[in-house]
């Protein structure tokens, strides 16, 4: 095998790999995917006909495991992953808390499988507006921004080197190639095509969202969700004859073993799995690259069984998502000094490390509904991210808020959540709780089963360059390599921003009508850990090689043939959910590819 | 076969990461992530319906051979005719073999078995399953089980009993009205769904089958909560001996249990042994997580009897027409649930 080479090496199949890969191969161009998670495949494509997703909760969060990497402030810790995250014991991500220490956390970490985080998202699939991309100028000369005593918003705020009108085509694109349902009026994101499917009846607890928006003169629309309602010709899915029977609870979180929900795998790659120029390998973990000069011209990976293998390439695209592939950027530098110099000639691989404001509301409703029926998501509104809104509000942006329809919607997610938000406090808020036994735990279930609703907002965070990803100094992974360090803050304005939308969700429940009981509004304010999975930034594309890493077609400006199409890309970080604008832009980079091959 | 192998045995590091108090010192079991997986205990399907396929687990085995290659992996068991050894092939990765072996069969559900290995003519416990049992011949030998399996493991029978009285002060199975509506569950099924559901009805209690839940997950993937099981019952034990002398702790009233919890929920139960176990209230949090977790779980772990804890949800809230307002078997597996194409 000493002699492979292939033409693209891509390195991660999730949304940032896999929607060039499939483009690539489909014009006839020589593909080798390499993913550090198991191919799980689909019923319908398993030759069991089983697939390694089930609807089981202790799937999504599973049995307790203790946290035992050395050095570690929450040493000792327990921890309930899903089988497709890492495993915090052999590949920690680190972060630095507001107390100065460090800790392991599973917040920020995408599934390791074929789809990466596509398959277990939650599949909210919007897009970003027009002025989320052009955030330089949007803000240029403002004087009104709260809360930003030193200049830094304004000052750090980039416009995109893509504007909206030229990404738009690739938005319109994803979304046909991927396959959604929602509805298209009322949203402030313009589109030249609508490819979304019908949307399926909403869950009957969404009805009190609705009426809380409209109260509030909020136009609403059906969110998008990444979720086929009906057969689906450019993946060739197929769905169930009743419709509704699509709707499981078992969705964000879940793998989904029928491959209704849209993840890269079954829409992107399948497909193109059969094809003689393509090749996915599976539990390859890439360690490092190789460069002469300006050109990769080597990956180093791990192979199934942990033997060291090498493989040459003409190019080489990154899409580990963004802390791995910062990370991995990096090791290569730590490795070959000729290397750093040029993946760090502005200095900044790693920095503008940014997440996403996000928070809401939560509320018990007076009536019960049927959860365990449900998707995502039903309604979701742009009310916040129009320029009105947000000059009015003294805001730098604005985001996307959007009812969460499957949260809480099963018996033992319910317990597990129970006032605990974030995947490192699973199971603590309702065991504490020690008053909930007996008739006491009978009226938990009475007035919280199928009661409890929640609004969330998603929304640009401030990029500031000491928020970044670098080497761990001394925790090192199961191959020995360094793991990634987070070190991050919100902005002042941050904060002005979130108690600004977490307000804007609780005047949703407030206005819900009659009986609604209002149980509080929060953001992720205040506390340093929190990632909402959504990692974005750290090598970001720009038009000047000073003040990015990657150039606008996301070529490292150093290297003629090494790409990076995960989140890292982002300059910001978008009102909304990124995985959609992961995907559009790796379209993108593939149309570019197609003309340098 | 490999989806099942890279992220838990291969590795580089040495250290052993994976120790949380279930191995004994040296254990090479320590160095790898969830060896407790092994073998693969998974969803069997015969290709044609899921009534035949239902009453069975496809169980894969696994052998290692990279560290010291071997030409010959065979496994023997109380799941094969006489015993026959079954020979395991090798993995290959890219036309290459990749060091590991592998074997996968159809076992019955609900059952308990023993295998060994045979590697190049020496017969070894599985070097990678921590569950070994060692038979009154004083011979080791591997253990597995299957899903849904009802037979006791770990707990003794004391032991059991006393867990299931706290388990029914914990969960609202407990109530004179809740007990009926279990019992009744039982009774309005026809034989087949019973033998299917309640394989052993006589364990059908309070308790919607949360002590073997906990029987279960003590024994596998949280083996490193045995001991506190072993060591907190034997306290309560005697703690309940000495308030309540010459009765048996197992038929006190339920007050003399919410006495108990409500001294473990504030960690400060008279008369409990700290140099033993040092936190009450931490065993006490444990259990809640497992009462939780084993009276609402999918059946195949042992909990949730016969759908018991899904089933009193379903009848508890309805809508003003009658409708449920927790349909669970729209989503689940045929013959446990309706979905029509869902095979779990």
């Amino acid at each position: 095998m000493a002699d492979e080479e292939v033409e693209v090496l891509v390195i991660g199949s999730g949304a940032g790999g896999s929607p060039l890969a499939n483009t690539l191969v489909k014009a006839g161009h020589q593909v080798l995917m390499l993913e550090k998670g198991p191919l799980l495949r689909t019923q319908q494509q398993a030759p069991d006909g089983l697939s390694d997703f089930k609807r089981d909760e202790l799937f999504a969060t599973g049995a307790e495991k203790r946290l035992t990497v050395p050095g570690m402030a929450n040493i000792g810790a327990s921890f309930y992953s899903s089988h497709v995250e890492p495993d915090l014991n052999d590949e920690p991500h680190v972060y630095r808390n507001s107390d100065g220490k460090d800790y392991a956390t599973i917040e920020g970490y995408t599934a390791q499988v074929v789809g990466g985080g596509t398959q277990l998202y939650g599949g909210v699939s919007l897009r970003f507006t027009p002025d989320d991309l052009r955030l330089a100028s949007f803000n240029a000369g403002r004087t009104d921004l709260r809360n930003d005593p030193n200049g830094e918003v304004e000052r750090e705020a980039r416009d995109w080197p893509v504007s909206y009108d030229e990404l738009e085509p690739f938005y319109s694109e994803a979304e046909r190639v991927v396959g959604l349902c929602g509805t298209r009026e009322n949203q402030e994101k313009p589109a030249s095509v609508d490819h979304y499917q019908p949307p399926l009846q909403p869950n009957p607890v969404s009805r009190f969202i609705a009426a809380g928006m409209d109260a509030l003169g909020m136009k609403r629309y059906r969110t998008p969700l990444a979720v086929i309602t009906r057969d689906h010709e450019p993946s060739g899915r197929t769905v169930p004859k009743d419709h509704e029977t699509i709707k499981t609870a078992f969705v964000n979180r879940y793998g989904d073993p029928l491959g209704l929900k849209s993840n890269t795998w079954v829409t992107l790659l399948a497909p193109i799995v059969g094809e003689p120029n393509f090749e996915l390998r599976a539990n390859c973990v890439v360690t490092h690259l190789e460069a002469e000069g300006g050109r990769v011209t080597k990956a180093h990976y791990r192979d199934p069984a942990g033997n060291k293998r090498t493989v040459k390439a003409k190019t080489v695209i990154v899409a580990c998502s963004a802390i791995e592939s910062v990370r991995l950027l990096q090791l290569c530098g730590r490795l070959d000094p000729a290397f750093d110099a040029r993946i760090q000639a502005s200095g900044m691989l790693g920095g503008y490390f940014i997440t996403h404001c996000f928070g809401g509301a939560s509320a018990v409703l007076p009536e019960r509904a049927d959860k365990s029926k449900t998707l995502d998501s039903d309604w979701a509104t742009d009310h916040c991210a129009t320029p009105d809104f947000i000059r009015a509000n003294g805001l730098w942006a604005g985001g996307a808020i959007y009812n969460n329809t499957s949260d809480a919607a099963l018996p033992i997610s319910l317990a597990r959540t129970w006032q605990a938000q974030d995947m490192d406090n699973v199971w603590k808020g309702y065991l504490g709780q020690t008053d909930m036994v007996g008739d006491g735990f009978e009226t938990y279930l009475d007035d919280n089963f199928g009661r409890r609703v929640s609004v969330s907002f998603m929304a640009n965070q401030v990029a500031q360059r000491d928020n970044r990803i670098e080497l761990h100094p001394t925790v090192r992974d199961k191959w020995g390599r360094p793991v990634a360090y987070i070190v991050k803050d919100w902005h002042s304005h941050d904060q002005e921003l979130m108690n600004t939308l977490a307000h804007q969700c609780g005047e949703i429940l407030r206005n819900a009508g009659p009986g609604v009981r209002f149980d509080g509004e929060g953001s992720v304010g205040g506390q340093v850990s929190r990632i909402a999975n959504h990692v974005l930034g750290g090598a970001r594309f720009g038009t000047e090689s000073k003040d990015s890493v990657l150039d606008q077609d996301n070529r490292a400006w150093e290297f003629e043939n090494l790409y990076v199409t995960d989140g890292a890309f982002m300059p910001t970080s978008g009102g909304a959910n990124p995985t959609l604008t992961i995907q559009a832009n790796s379209l993108r980079v593939g149309q570019v590819l197609l003309g340098r091959l | 076969m490999l989806n099942h192998c890279t992220r838990y045995l291969a590795r580089d590091g040495d250290e052993p990461r994976h120790d949380f108090g279930q191995y004994e010192p040296g254990d090479p079991r320590a160095k790898i992530a969830d060896a407790w997986r092994y073998p693969i205990v998974d969803s069997y399907y015969d290709g044609a319906s899921m009534d035949t396929s239902y009453g069975f687990n496809c169980v894969t085995f696994v052998y290692d051979g990279r560290v010291t290659p071997a030409s010959e992996v065979a496994v023997t068991g109380s799941f094969t005719e006489l015993y026959d050894p079954v020979a395991l092939k090798p993995v290959e990765f890219l036309g290459e073999p990749s060091g590991m072996w592998s074997l996968s069969v159809r076992v019955p559900k609900g059952q308990i078995y023993t295998y060994k290995l045979r590697v190049d003519g020496a017969w070894l416990v599985d070097p990678i399953n921590p569950q070994v049992v060692t038979l009154d011949n004083g011979r080791q030998w591997s253990r597995f089980f299957t899903e849904g399996c009802q037979i006791p493991l770990t707990l003794a029978r004391r032991e059991r009993e006393l867990l299931g009285r706290i388990v029914a002060h914990l969960l609202p199975f407990r109530s004179a009205e809740n007990s009926k509506f279990i019992r009744g569950l039982y009774e309005s099924m026809d034989r087949a769904s019973r033998e299917r559901q309640f394989p052993l009805a006589y364990r059908l209690d309070e308790e919607v089958g949360v002590v073997n839940y906990i029987d279960k997950v003590i024994a596998r993937a949280e083996r490193h909560n045995a001991d506190d099981y072993k060591d907190c019952l034997s306290i309560i034990e005697g703690v309940l001996r000495s308030r309540y002398p010459g009765r048996d702790p197992v038929t006190l009233p339920s007050e003399a249990y919410a006495d108990l919890y409500a001294e473990m929920a504030s960690d400060d139960v008279g008369g409990w042994d700290l140099n033993r176990y040092g936190s009450p209230r931490y065993f006490l949090l444990l259990l809640r997580r497992h009462a939780m977790t084993g009276a609402f779980v999918h059946p195949r772990h042992g909990g949730n009897s016969g759908t018991a804890g899904w089933a009193y949800l379903e009848t508890r809230f309805r809508d003003a027409d009658g409708n449920t307002l927790f349909d669970w078997s729209q989503a689940m597996e045929a013959p446990l649930g309706r979905n029509e194409g869902y095979r779990g």
